[in-house]
């Protein structure tokens, strides 16, 4: 059942525009992360989400009613929805009237309120803070009373707004903890914006990649890494090889693929002569010193440019007619006496390379 | 020199002993100078709020000729008091209010508004800009998410005050202007130190002056502890 | 923790408010409870300045003893400052007060500034003592049923050393000496006026023109010619410290006595220093709202034996004489017509 849906929604201030067209679902109880770099417009599209603005066009149904409509109870409306925002702030009050007041402001009764305060603060992990002052807490704990705030309403719909960024690991594992046990606990529909890739990995069922502004991608996690659907998403969900190219021949579901000169095999269904991209993840790429007699049906050799040692990983920019970045670990750099200048093998399978159209 | 240290001796006796003059004057100076203060604060808590929170054309104009009025000189204010209030030629001059207490209050709540109003306003400008969305998107109402606001603010919005009441205590060109120093009814400590100066009665000056020192010491403790917040 | 300090400055607040209210109503312990409104502070007064005050109940309570109190009329008066500074109406206020069961609030200012607030309405009648301002006072309607109720003299004092030499001269002529002296050596010979369009102000420009000169070319602005713009009290401190000269009505001059190193230098009973005080109601004809009724009886009160009797008793003990002479006083001719003056407004 849809909960939320937005419908050509765009947001202009002045004259930028910082939402284009978007148009997003999202199912009841379901864990929606919003993935894209900063400035990339989710924090915008949280705050049209939870009412605190308005979208320039488009429409925006909250179970099926349309929100911009005069009929809606917007105070009732947004009673339903709590939002934690990114920077954590709290009200200079003690930790219990903090998590209160969204209870106090719905005028139930006060042996309710200390109930339902003292379960929030609990979950959090807080309840020793109940009368402390909440501004001298750390940045951490603070985001926790935040979050205990938002969710002692038992809201329908919790939006997060990068609820660990800035945040100590500790803090964060805490966080994650709370949000794991209300997901799995209350089926609370959760929207959240992170910056933080492993995180929208860790928690959602479904991502939606923000780029600029535009809503280019939705789908599960496996979807937008291993298959990103165009060269903007592949950036941002880490895939370093993009390689441009032209689609020369077919057989059945491999395509031969024309890249300066040299060829690439990949698996996609794209005509003869379109214009494409090769996505290869850089830790899909094996090195060898001889050329490889496996199964890869790609196999080039290459020259060392660069080589970069960053922990136990070693990352190797090589020429083979195109650039190639892969990675290795230091034993098997070791092993191969990998140095600049040095001539090798690079090898990865036509399964391992996604082909995407390109646009420009 | 003797005098001075006789004037002095006499003014601690009429403190410690309670003298009834001395008593009166000074309670019916706090009396008026409170009531100014509630009634000003009545008033520019809300007005300040709305200064706030509404955007309008010719805010910041408004702002500055708020924060112009802070130094306003008291006897312009008695002036214009003196303009409107007498019976002849003044529109309010049906209330016959000049040379009353009453009349005192409405001078002092119009001098010491505009300082009221300003650090209002700038005390609620000083508090964090996320507070009334958060509250908002928490599910406060308008109304709900403003009142935080205002609590969030309330040190500095007490300081302001504060600042208010000092100044309306310790003014003493309206208090004579238009309270006319009446003995028994609009004597205040201000005017009393100086009539009784220009009659050579320095003791009752010197007792009065200790008073309103210690008032002034009080507010401005009290001014202190709360910027220490 | 921020809270408690919160609460505590709100405790504190709150009881400085309570207390103000509580001393500010304490002589008003009659009645129930005091509200807030600062109109309670309107109870009688309970201290006068003047420690001669011979009738010392301050609090007319009402008739019935329950504590209920009527609330009272007020009756507004602005006098010249002599006669409040000598505590004049300290002494008087409260036998009237008693005698009609209003409030008298006393303002004091100059005569100007006295007509000032009659024409604008601020008072029920007026106390002055300089009959060029008094004119058009009453000729433009705004001063009805005039009464001269004392008078006293003015004087010249100076340092004792009387650098100018005026000691026993008439009046005029020792204005005269003064200013050729001032002229000569403006650094020791000065002279103070009140500078405030006062009545002492008026007379002592009539003396200068008397005198033959021209106030505005020939004596104001001179070097030895310092205009205090202030009430009698100041004037005569300020004269104290610049050993200057100084026109001086003889009741303050007697009552200051103590507190100066000033001496009187010209005082004799003369018709060019005559001071007559009267006293005016204000016309509810041009002032709508002024109290007629009440200033009928107050001016009757002040023209009466009783009180011209106390008029004439005032400051005999404290000063050894009189300060003010009661008009009805023959010893001078203060006014031309006296039995038409005693005559009772209807």
């Amino acid at each position: 059942m849809v909960l939320i849906e937005t419908v050509n929604l765009s947001k202009k201030y002045a004259e930028r525009e910082v939402l284009k067209n978007v148009n997003l679902k999202i199912e009841r109880a379901e864990v929606f992360a919003l993935i894209g770099p900063t400035g990339a417009g989710k924090t915008t599209l949280i705050r049209i989400l939870d009412l605190l603005e308005a979208p320039s066009s488009g429409q925006f149904f909250f179970n099926g009613e349309d929100v911009s409509s005069h009929q809606v109870d917007r105070l009732a409306l947004k009673r339903r929805m709590s939002y934690v925002h990114q920077r954590p702030l709290v009200f200079n009050m003690n930790v219990f009237d903090n998590v209160a007041c969204g209870l106090r402001w719905r005028h139930l009764n006060s042996s309710i309120i200390k109930r339902k305060t003292e379960e929030a603060l609990d979950l959090v992990g807080m309840a020793s803070f109940r009368n402390g002052s909440a501004k001298t807490l750390s940045g951490g704990e603070m985001q926790r009373i935040a979050i205990a705030r938002a969710l002692v309403t038992e809201p329908e719909v919790l939006f997060l707004d990068e609820p660990t960024a800035n945040m100590d690991p500790v803090s964060t594992a805490k966080v994650e903890e709370v949000l794991a046990h209300i997901i799995n606990q209350r089926k609370t529909t959760i929207i959240m914006s992170t910056h933080n890739m492993s995180q929208g990995q860790r928690m959602a069922n479904r991502l939606g990649t923000l780029i600029g502004g535009e809503l280019l991608q939705t789908g599960t996690v496996s979807d937008i890494f291993n298959q990103p659907q165009n060269r903007a998403v592949a950036e941002f969900v880490g895939v370093e090889n993009i390689i441009r190219g032209v689609v020369e021949g077919k057989d059945n579901e491999l395509a031969s693929i024309a890249v300066n000169g040299e060829k690439i095999t990949a698996i996609s269904n794209l005509p003869v002569g379109e214009k494409v991209d090769v996505l290869i993840r850089p830790e899909y790429i094996v090195f060898s010193s001889t050329p490889a007699s496996g199964s890869a049906r790609n196999v080039f050799k290459c020259q060392v440019n660069r080589i970069n040692t960053i922990g136990s990983s070693v990352r190797i920019e090589a020429t083979c007619g195109f650039p190639l970045l892969g990675v290795i670990t230091v034993q098997s750099a070791q092993e191969l006496g990998i140095s600049i200048g040095k001539e090798i093998y690079a090898s990865f399978k036509a399964t391992a390379i996604h082909v995407i159209k390109r646009w420009n | 020199m003797d005098q001075i240290l006789v004037g002095f001796a006499k003014a601690f006796q009429l403190i410690v002993s309670f003298d009834p003059e001395v008593m009166e004057i000074t309670g019916r100076t706090l009396a008026i100078a409170v009531l100014s203060c509630l009634v000003s604060t009545l008033f520019c808590i809300p007005l300040g709020s709305l200064i706030h929170f509404r955007n309008f054309r010719g805010k910041r104009v408004l702002i500055n000729v708020i924060q112009t009025f802070y130094s306003m000189p008291t006897v312009v204010v008695g002036l214009m008091i003196f303009i409107f209030f007498s019976r002849v030629g003044g529109p309010f001059g049906v209330f016959n209010l000049m040379f009353t207490p009453t009349i005192m209050v409405i001078g002092q709540v119009i001098l010491i508004s505009p300082i009221v109003l300003g650090l209002t306003v700038a005390a609620l400008s000083g508090v964090e800009k996320g507070v009334f969305e958060t509250a908002s998107s928490l599910g406060a109402s308008r109304i709900q998410a403003t009142l935080l606001v205002i609590r969030e603010a309330r040190y500095a919005i007490l300081s302001a005050v504060t600042l208010g009441f000092g100044r309306a205590i310790s003014e003493v060109g309206l208090a004579l202007m238009i309270g006319g120093n009446i003995a028994g009814y609009t004597r205040v400590i201000t005017t009393a130190i100086a009539m009784e100066t220009s009659k050579g009665n320095v003791e009752l000056s010197i007792a009065l002056g200790i008073i309103l020192i210690i008032l002034a010491l009080l507010v401005n403790i009290i001014l202190n502890r709360l910027q220490q917040k | 923790m921020s809270k408690k300090g919160f609460k505590s400055i709100i405790i504190t607040l709150s009881l400085i408010m309570v207390l103000a209210l509580l001393v500010g109503c304490a002589p008003a312990a009659t009645t129930p409870a005091p509200s807030p409104a600062p109109t309670t502070a309107t109870t009688p007064a309970a201290t006068q300045p003047a420690a001669t005050t011979p009738t010392a109940s301050p609090t007319p309570t009402t008739p019935t003893g329950y504590p209920i109190q009527q609330p009272k009329v007020r009756f507004k008066i602005a006098t010249t400052t002599s006669l409040y500074d000598t505590g004049l109406w300290a002494y008087l206020e409260p036998a009237f007060e008693k005698k009609e069961n209003v409030e008298l609030d006393i303002v004091y200012a100059g005569t100007g500034a006295a007509i000032n607030q009659g024409k604008a309405g601020n008072v029920d009648a007026v106390i002055v003592h300089d009959p060029d301002q008094e004119k058009p006072f009453v000729e433009e309607g705004w001063g009805i049923n005039k009464r001269s109720f004392a008078y006293n003299f003015f004087m010249i004092a100076g340092p004792a050393a009387d650098p100018a030499g005026i000691k026993d001269m008439a009046p005029v002529d020792a204005f005269k000496k003064i200013a050729a002296a001032g002229k000569n050596d403006p650094t020791n010979v000065k002279f103070i006026s009140r500078g405030d369009n006062s009545g002492t102000h008026g007379a002592e420009r009539r003396l200068w023109a008397s005198a033959g000169f021209d106030y505005a070319t020939q004596v104001q602005k001179q070097a030895w010619y310092v205009e205090a713009g202030q009430g009698m009290g100041p004037t005569l401190t300020m004269a104290n410290e610049m050993k200057a000269y100084v026109l001086c009505d003889g009741s303050t001059f007697q009552s200051y006595k103590g507190r100066l190193a000033l001496v009187a230098l010209v005082q004799k009973a003369a018709a060019e220093t005559l001071n007559v005080y009267s006293v005016y109601a204000v016309n509810p004809a041009k002032v709508r709202g002024a109290r007629l009724d009440i200033a009928k009886k107050f001016i009757n009160w002040l023209i009466s034996p009783e009180v011209q009797n106390m008029i004439g008793e005032y400051g005999v003990k404290e000063f050894g004489g009189p300060l003010f002479f009661p008009i009805a006083d023959p010893t001078f001719p203060a006014i031309p017509d006296l039995a038409e003056n005693m005559k009772p407004i209807p």
